[in-house]
């Protein structure tokens, strides 16, 4: 297994608030796996993500609890100096926001040799030719030109794809992208999806893609992970939770997106209320107070996850 | 940027157009007649109203307002400042003359400004909310608000009166003595450079927070970056920038500065002379002196606008 | 932060609560008449007698420099009214009328904004002669632009807002407009830059009064003590720092209070540092 990750939790505290924004989840990723994690704005994507490198900014943020297996090594125990040697080295992060995760006062050059230079130890020049190569793959034109640019020169697209080239630079085993939301255009977006999988295909590198579209999970991802407010609702393979969604959440994702294959007369129907305030979550289950098929139960006691069939676990108290 | 640099030039030579306009009106509007002063300065006693009619034809004053305008601009273009009426020298020599020690003031404040409001502002900014923080960040209002010219008396009492370690006034020019030069522009220039000092921090402080709170930080960490590559290579360089733009806003605080200072501490710069003039209505002197003010403030506020459109790329690099 | 912002200007607020009082109650105050001379207790140090010292005719100088208060603050405040009535008119009519209205009005700040205001302040009390009258003249005269600029800047973008539009369509006349809709939208930048214009205020007064042209002896004024104080150095400290530090005090306090004021008023969200190791 290459990463596993055990009870991991990562609380904020603000004005004596603790924010559980990720709460207790555990899942693994094997080597040349794509994992889909989606959920609502707010339910801890992102910060879960962040967690295994450790970028959570402290304070207000602390990893309270787990263990981060990454090739045999608790990366929550790994010195500073280790921690460092696997960020953007064997484990890179590609960013929400590429109109703003790029350094306005440097060149597109310069901040794609970086990681090369510190952990592969390469000279300026060499660094400079294989970022050049790099942008290549990225497909940007003018690799060579482009390169001594400065990002406000790029648009949201080729900026997102020199984020890529910086993520792919050190050949890294695992890349986490998390997905731009609202920066980019559909099509754009599909078309990075699908260089950034046929880049990482090849080299076995596993894949973490964050997103709120269920139709980028159907289409990449080996196995999903669905979260409401901090906690994993619903893990399974991307065939089985599309044929078999098991939580009412996720159902009610699938049917608040359109779908391809689905006939155009079937009615969309957006998810009811309001996401939970991670500070003051209801009692027993997150979801209750927007759940359909709410029960007793469900307000007064949380539910664990649950194996219901192989490799697919729910955690919901319709399956008891 | 070419544009740019045209547009900001043609600017500040508009705005100098409206000084000279105010420069000039001011000189007409403020009682006190320069001819009359002239010839009360030139102590030629009570004067009959013809040979007063004479002088004044002699400088030009019978003409219509706007043609004397066009003649004061375009001798003061030309070299002609006038003579002083106190001295009888003329105003562009005595400007000359003066013109090296007052821009070793200017030059030394800066420096001072530099050295202190810097390194100030980014400890205060990595050590957010500690004590130094809030010492700084208070001090820096110390800094913008104590007046040069009390600042001035306590730094003579501490170090010239009780401890003689600096002399409480006086000028030696660098040609006479390097360390006797260093040591009679230490105190003057440090108080020139408090305000900017001030001004520095604070600018230093915020921008510095404010980069240090972008998602390319994030990034920059998440490459694998040492918190110290990422302060010094990805936060500084975005951070200082702006800051740049403080000399400007501090600079007229510094010229003013250059006023009280050279008069407290005896130095024979132009700011003294300028006071002087003042004192003893000399109006030639004063004009050059109200002109060559608004002429430096206006240049290096053009310099550290340039210099700023050219360290920031996303101004220097179009798209 | 924001406890220690509110502090600054909760210290701010006591030191001028404190000169106020000071300058309200200087009969009260002072021990001994402020323009009392005795000659045979001249440039005194401190004493039982003298808390401060005496200066160089036999004053008291904390009597003068209580009764400074008066002058001091009086100057301030009295320069800042004018300038603001005048700055707050310029800017309603730059901003709402346009065209040549705002252009001239514009040129004008922008005009003084490249000279540094002590320097034109001491040109202008110097031919006015000296005192107080011309002080105030003089500090009105440069200290109105920052009014103006900020309630142009504030009328450009009030006057777009749909209920003023819709006031005008009422037909309701130019300048009731003004001073009906638009001033009440201004009252935040204005109040923070006059508080802040205050000490910029004090120190100008204080400064052209350092130099010797401004307020005159025998009116004590800080920065007049100041002047004299400065030539006994050597012999009387106090007497030229204690003004000097009155000077500085209230100087800070309208600061620090500006300060606050912008900080509650205008609340801009300051960055937080992101990720870190
Ligand atoms: N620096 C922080 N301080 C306090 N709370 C935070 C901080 N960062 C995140 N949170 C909290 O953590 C929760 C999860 O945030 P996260 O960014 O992981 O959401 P997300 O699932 O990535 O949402 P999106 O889809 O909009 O990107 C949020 O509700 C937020 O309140
Ligand atoms: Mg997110």
């Amino acid at each position: 297994m290459l990463l596993e990750v055990r009870n991991l939790s990562t609380h904020f505290e603000t004005d004596g608030r603790i924010v559980k924004a990720v709460d207790d989840i555990s899942y693994c990723l094997d080597t040349g796996e794509t994992l889909g994690v989606v959920g609502e704005s707010g339910c801890g994507k992102t910060v879960s993500a962040l967690s295994l490198l450790r970028l959570i900014k402290d304070p207000p943020g602390r990893i309270v609890q787990g263990e981060i297996m990454f090739e045999g090594k608790d990366l929550l125990a790994l010195s500073e100096e280790e921690i460092r040697a696997v960020r953007g080295n064997r484990i890179a992060m590609i960013f929400q926001e590429p109109m703003t995760s790029l350094n306005p006062v440097h060149t597109i050059g310069f901040q794609v040799m970086e990681p090369l230079m510190i952990h592969k130890g390469l000279s300026r020049s060499d660094a400079m030719r294989e970022c050049i190569e790099l942008l290549k793959t990225v497909q940007i034109p003018d690799a060579d030109i482009r390169a001594r640019a400065y990002p406000h020169q790029f648009s949201g697209g080729m900026r997102q794809r020199v984020m890529i080239a910086m993520g792919l630079a050190c050949a890294p085993r695992l890349i986490i992208a998390d997905e731009p939301t609202t920066a980019l255009d559909v099509t754009i977006q599909a078309e990075l999806l699908e260089l950034m999988k046929r880049l990482t295909v090849v080299k076995g590198t596993a894949l973490i893609i964050i997103t709120h579209n269920l139709g980028v999970v159907a289409r990449y991802a080996d196995k999903v992970m669905v979260m409401y407010a901090g906690r994993i609702v619903e893990k399974a393979d991307t065939r089985d939770l599309f044929r078999a969604p098991g939580h009412p959440y996720t159902r009610a994702l699938l049917e608040s997106v359109p779908r391809l294959d689905q006939d155009l007369k079937v009615k969309l129907r957006p998810i009811e209320g309001q996401p939970p305030d991670l500070a003051m979550l209801p009692s027993g289950c997150a979801f209750h107070p927007r759940c359909p098929q709410c029960m007793d139960r469900c307000r007064h006691e949380a539910p664990a996850l649950k194996n219901v069939a192989e490799r697919h676990e729910v955690a919901c108290w319709i399956h008891d | 940027m070419r544009e740019y640099i045209l547009k900001r030039v043609l600017i500040s030579f508009a705005i100098l157009f409206f000084v000279s306009i105010l420069i000039f009106v001011l000189g007409r509007v403020l009682p006190g007649d320069p001819v009359q002063a002239a010839l009360v300065a030139s102590r030629m006693g009570p004067l009959s109203d013809e040979v007063i009619a004479d002088v004044r034809a002699q400088f030009g004053l019978d003409r219509p307002l706007h043609i004397q305008y066009i003649l004061w601009v375009s001798s003061f273009v030309q070299g002609d400042w006038g003579v002083s009426i106190a001295s009888g020298e003329r105003v562009l020599d005595m400007f000359m003359h003066r013109l090296p020690v007052t821009l070793e003031l200017f030059f030394g404040s800066v420096i001072w400004a530099f050295i202190i409001g810097l390194p100030l502002g980014i400890v205060s900014a990595l050590r957010r909310n500690s004590w130094l923080d809030v010492t700084v960040t208070t001090g820096a209002i110390l800094g913008v608000s104590i007046p040069v010219f009390w600042e001035g008396i306590v730094m003579i009492y501490l170090f010239a009166v009780l401890t003689h370690i600096f002399p409480p006034s006086g000028y030696v020019p660098l040609s006479e003595s390097v360390t006797g030069n260093l040591l009679s522009v230490a105190m003057p220039t440090f108080v020139m450079g408090t305000h900017g000092a001030g001004l520095f921090s604070r600018y230093v402080r915020s921008s510095l927070l404010e980069v240090l709170g972008q998602d390319f930080i994030r990034t920059a960490y998440a490459k694998g970056l040492p918190r110290k590559t990422v302060i010094l290579t990805h936060a500084m360089k975005p951070a200082m920038i702006p800051v740049v733009t403080v000399v400007g806003l501090t600079w007229g605080y510094v010229v003013a500065g250059a006023f009280i200072v050279e008069y407290m501490f005896a130095i024979p710069g132009l700011g003294r002379m300028g006071v002087n003039a003042i004192f003893a209505n000399d109006f030639p002197v004063i004009q050059a002196t109200l002109v060559m003010v608004a002429v430096n403030i206006l240049v290096v506020n053009l310099l550290v606008d340039l210099l700023y459109a050219y360290l920031d790329p996303r101004v220097r690099v179009q798209r | 932060m924001a406890l220690v912002r509110h502090r600054v200007a909760f210290a701010g607020l006591v030191i001028l609560l404190g000169l106020i009082v000071m300058a309200a109650f200087a009969p009260v105050l002072a021990p001994y008449d402020p323009n009392e001379q005795d000659l045979y207790q001249v440039l005194q140090g401190p004493s039982r007698q003298h808390l401060l010292g005496t200066d160089d005719v036999g004053r008291d100088l904390l009597s003068r420099v209580i009764y400074g208060s008066r002058v001091t603050l009086a100057m301030g405040i009295l320069s800042t009214l004018f300038a603001a009535v005048i700055g707050i008119l310029a800017g309603l009519v730059a901003g709402y009328k346009g065209g040549i209205w705002d252009a001239v009005i514009m040129r004008i700040t922008d005009t003084f904004m490249c000279m540094p205001a002590l320097v034109l302040a001491l040109v202008i009390v110097a031919a006015l002669g000296p005192g107080m009258k011309s002080v105030v003249i003089s500090i009105t005269v440069l200290a109105w632009t920052g009014f103006a600029r900020i309630t142009r800047g504030q009328v450009m973008i009030v006057r777009e807002l749909p209920y003023v539009e819709a006031a005008h369509a009422l037909g309701a006349s130019g300048y009731r407009i003004m001073f009906r809709h638009l001033l009440p939208n201004v009252m935040a930048p204005l109040i923070v830059t006059a508080t802040i214009s205050v000490g910029m205020n004090i120190m100008l007064e204080s400064a052209v009064s350092f130099l010797g042209i401004g307020v005159q002896q025998p009116t004590p004024s800080w920065g007049n003590e100041l002047r004299i104080g400065y030539s006994y150095l050597e012999i009387v400290p106090l007497f030229s720092i204690a003004p000097g530090l009155m000077i500085t005090l209230a100087v800070l306090a309208f600061n620090f209070l500006g300060d606050g004021l912008r900080d509650a008023l205008d609340p801009r969200l300051r960055g937080e540092e992101k990720a870190g190791s």
